[in-house]
């Protein structure tokens, strides 16, 4: 018999979350790079590329910041959501249809100036984004389905919605037969903020980003969802409008993830191909659980994570390691900070006597 | 309380040796300190009952004995040798079983799946095998209990009987309740009397824990009473003066729990309810005007839950049954104003009153945010203001607001809600087993401020607690099977003495 | 009506529809003991990557059948620690877990792609294969498929008339209970998460040993998710796995068949399918209100005692 008990602490342990979160990406990272062993590669060796794919090269880190945009956007949307418990895992779907909804914009009024033209492509993408997770919400609200398959369902579909239409009525003529759309006009795309290397997606962020913090902060509506998170039974008791709020919510969540997908396509791509898909919409998830859902931290965590997606790239490159790589330390980063937030509430002891 | 039966002569065992003795038993949560240094003892054949007020520390002590609490300090000891459980199995492995309040059945599953969970003979089962096996026991014992029905679908009193044959099923030598009676009508109180003398008829050693007078004298060989984690005295029936000897050793003060209640002035009515019938109800037809105190009564699970839900909007009732200040239900709950209407202080505190895990200011704006909004922003500032003069009012402890509400106790955690709901104004309150697990104190304090809240409201009181109902009620409607089987004046002794009767459903004498 | 077409339609139904049936009954059974696990689609696949390589590099397919069950087994054992253990949040939890689980699959299996494996054939059951219109159905099928047969039956015995069945229906529904009778809830938790992930992984196993020989990447497509839908849709009984696991089997042989016969429907279109059909199937279980049907401590962690 163990010597060690479990004892609940008296309050969380603050400090915790940072530790817990390090000590996370630390193991994660030690055994990602082991891993490299088994394949016959050196972790070494590894271990070296990868820092020179990411903080070791100011070009990737750059790289970074162009990643963490759409990470960022997306994660804010899931986190919103989770705070209500409800679990919406449909991020990625929803990125798709943002990406596609702009790109209906922008293929049907390619002659209409940009200031005219990117709003109508953002509006696009908000509306998609948001109504497609709206089926889920309403599946939830009316039928109690569970969130989590319907949204994942609506993933896969979306993908395809995606590849039929770039395979098909929006192929690019031109293309050799490559799916892809015929590319944006210049009034389409979300060009570079002055004469740096970041893309005005980055203004976007930030003002969804405050945008959200402040709302959540002052207002009435943001405070009755922080509220709705108790869950249904708490909010008939305090008169909540709990049906409104879910769907709010959901909205809310596939309107950021759809934004994401449009500044995507709009700022990096500057077209509609299915390599625009890059799993964004998981890795947010990640991001937002390590972050606790809060947007400063997942601002940080999403640029963390994007470093990540760099210098596997750079494996990649360097080393032939594919990229799924990747998602091998995401998923042990996650599990590790799942266990570890097990320390804020408990700790161990000696058990007396 | 009505006749309890009389007692068959007691197995004449001489002075056995102690199955358990406790020595110096002491435990600590947090801060608190729950048993200080408690020596017992516990012999076969007997019904020893612990008897104490909230927050005595009745149950943390059984806690240690079932093997479900850790002791910080002191032994136990079971037929000599001493014994230190890691859990409520070896607990259990060594004879000592404990029939909790909150029943630990599988809804789902039968009653002799139930009894059997962990005593399973070999690895293959028989239903068939199981239920005769179970109905064998329930026979020795005198139980009657059906081994194939479905847990769910059975009353209180019913499951109260699995959870025995629970124990007898794994031979517990040491059989404890926790409050048993607090879910059972008088008639199944007797039943469970006479299994509990059956058992002690077969050697076993039963513990009995409750805060009830009456049934401990009725029932009890030997009376240990305990206050604030110390054993206070040890005594036989026979040696105990009056009711009031043992109340005031339970309690420290020479009288029962009373409050001085002047009549308040009554004016238009806040609700009414006629006719209703669905949600599990029969024909109720209640009202209650501000400025009096109407007491619910009746034994849990007699439709109180499903009034009280459908008054407060967590389920709506059939049309034109009930009506709040006088708007039809579905009037009033499209679009209720938050301030002088309808307050709902609910039993469960941690879980639906308050959000256990935000602060007090968060918890305070649950039900008044509409107070503080202008446009679409909310006030935080003022609300943090109020939530301090709130705290500070009502002696809310600690005196922070940004501790959060698992962390306060159940006495100041039922302040708070009070104070925010008193802070609304409001011209109907629903306040549900107000008092429940509170110690004298703040029992008093919540009394108190319900009783001056009659200036500005009519409350509806659904309470187990006759004694609370008798002390704060200006009428009495006693529930039975989803009806008001009796609805009078608290001044009206005759039927006051009837309660008992009416609970258990007798209404023709 | 040519019956032949039809009869061919359903036995690659059923053979389509085995994977997803040992998944679902692991899930079911996980879920039964009040696990959710989430991460079927990452254990289905690093299960087929295991059993793949087992069979590749021994030459023996039942020896590679194992070892998908085994990787499974490891993956929610995995899952169990963080859940039992840990009191990580399930749903979470299981979302890592596939995460990590097609990182992994890709990872070590990108070198082998388009390699192939011994597996299972068919083989006609004698005596049985000759039943008219079943026989063809039922009877000639691989191996595993007759494995299959007999698992739904054993899924429910062990549940109602084993004593370890008993205790882990009774930690999915009440776990206060079980330690109170004197039992280990977490332990039980635990067992049925890995019990689970066993048939879950044997799952993952057919789809690279039998389904297919050959290895590619994304083999699961999805398979693991309806399984998860399938718990609910069978209202946690292995009868209606059964039928759920076919049903769906049966769309994604039709799905194949279409496409082979080259219709005119974009391809892309005739994928979504199955994924449309499973949100279909679980609005029309939760209209019919069977709720109630599921393991009352589904997803709720036990927390420790002071």
């Amino acid at each position: 018999m163990p010597a060690l008990r479990v004892i609940k602490r008296d309050e969380p342990w603050r400090g915790g979350a940072l530790a817990i979160v390090l000590g996370a990406l630390a193991f994660s990272l030690g055994a990602g790079i082991l891993m490299l062993a088994a394949q016959g590669k050196s972790p070494v060796q590894g271990a070296v590329v990868l820092w020179q794919g990411t903080f070791g090269n100011v070009f990737a880190l750059e790289d970074a910041l162009r990643k963490s945009v759409p990470i960022f956007l997306c994660s804010l949307g899931v986190a919103v959501a989770f705070r209500m418990q409800v679990w919406n895992i449909g991020a990625e779907g929803q990125f798709a249809l943002g990406a596609i909804g702009a790109t209906w914009a922008a293929l049907s009024f390619p002659g209409l100036p940009k200031i005219v033209l990117l709003p109508v492509m953002f509006l696009a993408a908000l509306l998609a984004g948001g109504l497609w997770a709206l089926i889920p919400a309403w599946l939830k609200l009316k039928l109690k389905v569970s969130e989590i398959i319907t949204t994942l369902m609506l993933n896969y579909i979306a993908i395809l919605l995606l590849d039929y239409l770039v395979f098909g009525v929006w192929k690019d003529p031109t293309s050799f037969g490559f799916p892809m759309t015929p590319e944006f006009s210049p009034a389409a795309i979300l060009g570079p903020i002055g004469g740096t290397r970041l893309h005005w997606g980055f203004a976007v962020c930030l003002v969804a980003g405050v945008g959200l913090w402040a709302f959540f902060r002052f207002t009435l509506l943001g405070y009755e969802l922080k509220a709705g998170g108790e869950g249904a039974r708490v909010a008939r008791y305090a008169g909540l409008p709990y049906g409104f709020l879910v769907g709010f919510v959901m909205t809310v969540s596939g309107a950021l993830a759809g934004l994401a997908g449009c500044v995507e396509t709009s700022a990096v791509l500057g077209r509609l191909q299915p390599s625009l898909m890059a799993g964004y919409g998981y890795t947010a998830i990640v991001v937002a659980w390590l972050a606790r859902l809060e947007p400063l931290p997942i601002a940080l965590a999403s640029f963390l994570l994007a470093v990540l997606r760099v210098g596997v790239e750079n494996l990649q490159l360097e080393m032939q390691i594919p990229a799924a790589y990747g998602m091998i330390m995401e998923g042990l980063i996650l599990l590790s900070v799942l266990a570890g937030q097990f320390f804020q509430t408990f700790r161990l002891g000696r058990r007396e006597g | 309380m009505d006749q309890l039966p009389a007692r068959p002569p007691r197995l004449a065992l001489p002075d056995a040796e102690p199955v358990v003795a406790l020595r110096g038993l002491t435990k600590r949560f947090g801060k608190v300190l729950a048993n200080d240094q408690i020596t017992l003892e516990i012999r076969p054949g007997r019904i020893k009952a612990l008897l104490g007020e909230n927050g005595a520390g009745k149950s943390t002590l059984m806690g240690m004995l079932a093997g479900r609490l850790v002791p910080d300090a002191g032994r136990m000891e079971v037929h000599g040798r001493e014994v230190r459980f890691a859990s409520a199995r070896e607990a259990i492995a060594a004879g000592i079983g404990m029939v909790y309040q909150h029943f630990m059945l599988v809804e789902a599953m039968t009653v002799a799946e139930n009894v059997l969970l962990g005593q399973e003979p070999g690895f293959f089962l028989s239903p068939r095998d199981m239920e005769r096996r179970v109905a064998e026991l329930a026979a020795q014992y005198r139980l009657d209990i059906d081994p194939r029905a479905r847990v769910g679908d059975l009353s209180m009193g019913e499951k109260q009987l699995v959870e025995i044959l629970k124990l007898l099923a794994r031979d517990s030598r040491v059989l404890i309740f926790d409050e048993p009676t607090a879910v059972l009508t008088p008639a199944e109180t007797f039943r469970l009397f006479e299994a509990l003398w059956s058992m002690t008829a077969q050697g076993k050693a039963v513990v009995f824990i409750s805060h009830k007078l009456e049934e401990v004298l009725a029932i009890a060989d030997e009376i240990a009473v305990l206050r604030s984690g110390k054993v206070e005295a040890e005594l036989r029936p026979e040696e105990i003066g009056s009711k009031a000897d043992l109340a005031r050793i339970m309690i420290g003060k020479d009288v029962l729990l009373e409050v001085d209640r002047t009549a308040a002035q009554v004016r238009e009515q806040v609700l009414d309810i006629r006719n209703l019938n669905g949600l599990g109800l029969t024909d109720i037809n209640l009202d209650l005007q501000r400025g009096e105190v109407l007491a619910v009564v009746g034994v849990a699970g007699n439709g109180q839950k499903a009034l009280v839900e459908a008054v407060c909007g967590l389920t709506q009732p059939p049309k034109d049954t009930i009506f709040i200040l006088g708007k039809p239900w579905r009037e009033y709950y499209a679009d209720p104003d938050w301030k002088h209407t309808l307050s709902y202080i609910p039993e469960d505190r941690l879980g639906l009153a308050t959000m256990r895990n935000k602060n007090l200011v968060d918890n305070m704006l649950l039900t008044t945010r509409k107070g503080f909004r202008s446009g679409p922003l909310l006030q935080k500032a003022r609300a943090v203001a109020d939530t301090r003069e709130l705290v500070r009012k009502y002696d809310i402890k600690p005196g922070r607001v940004r501790v959060l509400a698992w962390q306060l106790s159940g006495g100041n955690l039922q302040k708070a809600v009070l104070a925010r709901e008193l802070y609304r104004e409001p011209r109907l309150i629903v306040a549900e087993q107000p008092t429940q697990g509170l110690d004298v104190a703040a029992t008093e304090e919540v009394w108190r401020r319900l009783l001056d809240a009659r200036d500005m409201a009519g409350i509806l009181l659904v309470t187990g607690d006759l004694n609370e109902a008798l002390q704060l009620a200006d009428r009495v409607a006693v529930m039975y099977r989803g009806r008001v089987v009796a609805q009078f004046p608290v001044t009206d002794k005759g039927q006051v003495d009837k309660i008992g009767l009416y609970m258990a459903g007798v209404t023709d004498f | 009506m040519d019956w032949g077409i039809l009869v061919a339609l359903l036995a690659a139904a059923v053979q389509s529809g085995t994977p997803i049936l040992f998944a679902t009954l692991g899930e079911m059974l996980s879920e039964k003991g009040g696990v959710l696990n989430l991460g079927v689609e990452g254990m289905m696949s690093v299960a087929a990557l295991a059993a793949f390589l087992t069979a590749y590099f021994t030459g023996s397919p039942w020896l590679g059948f194992a070892a998908g069950g085994l990787a499974g087994a490891c993956l929610a054992l995995l899952h169990g620690v963080i859940c039992v253990g840990f009191l990580g949040n399930q749903v979470v939890s299981g979302l890592a877990l596939t995460i990590l689980g097609l990182g992994l699959t890709h990872f070590f299996g990108t070198p082998y792609i388009g390699l192939a494996a011994p597996g299972f054939s068919k083989f006609a059951v004698p005596g049985l294969a000759d039943l008219p219109v079943l026989g063809g159905i039922l009877f000639r099928q691989d191996a595993l498929v007759y494995v299959s047969y007999v698992l739904p039956v054993a899924f429910w015995f062990f549940l109602q008339r084993t004593r370890p069945g008993l205790a882990v229906r009774a930690v999915g529904e009440m776990p206060a209970a079980v330690a109170a009778a004197g039992l280990h809830p977490l332990r039980l938790r635990l067992f049925a998460a890995v019990a689970g992930g066993f048939l879950v992984g044997l799952g993952g196993a057919y789809l690279s040993l039998a389904y297919t020989h050959l290895w590619t990447n994304g083999l699961s497509a999805g398979r693991g998710w309806i399984a998860v839908a399938l718990v609910i849709f069978a209202f946690w009984r292995p009868g209606r796995a059964v039928a759920g696991a076919y049903l769906f089997g049966g769309v994604m042989a039709f799905q194949l068949r279409l496409q082979a016969t080259g219709t005119n429907l974009p391809s892309s279109l005739l994928l979504m399918l199955p994924y449309a059909l499973t949100v279909l199937v679980l609005a029309l279980s939760a209209w019919r209100g069977r709720g109630a049907d599921a393991p009352a401590a589904l997803g709720v962690n036990i927390e420790p005692e002071g």
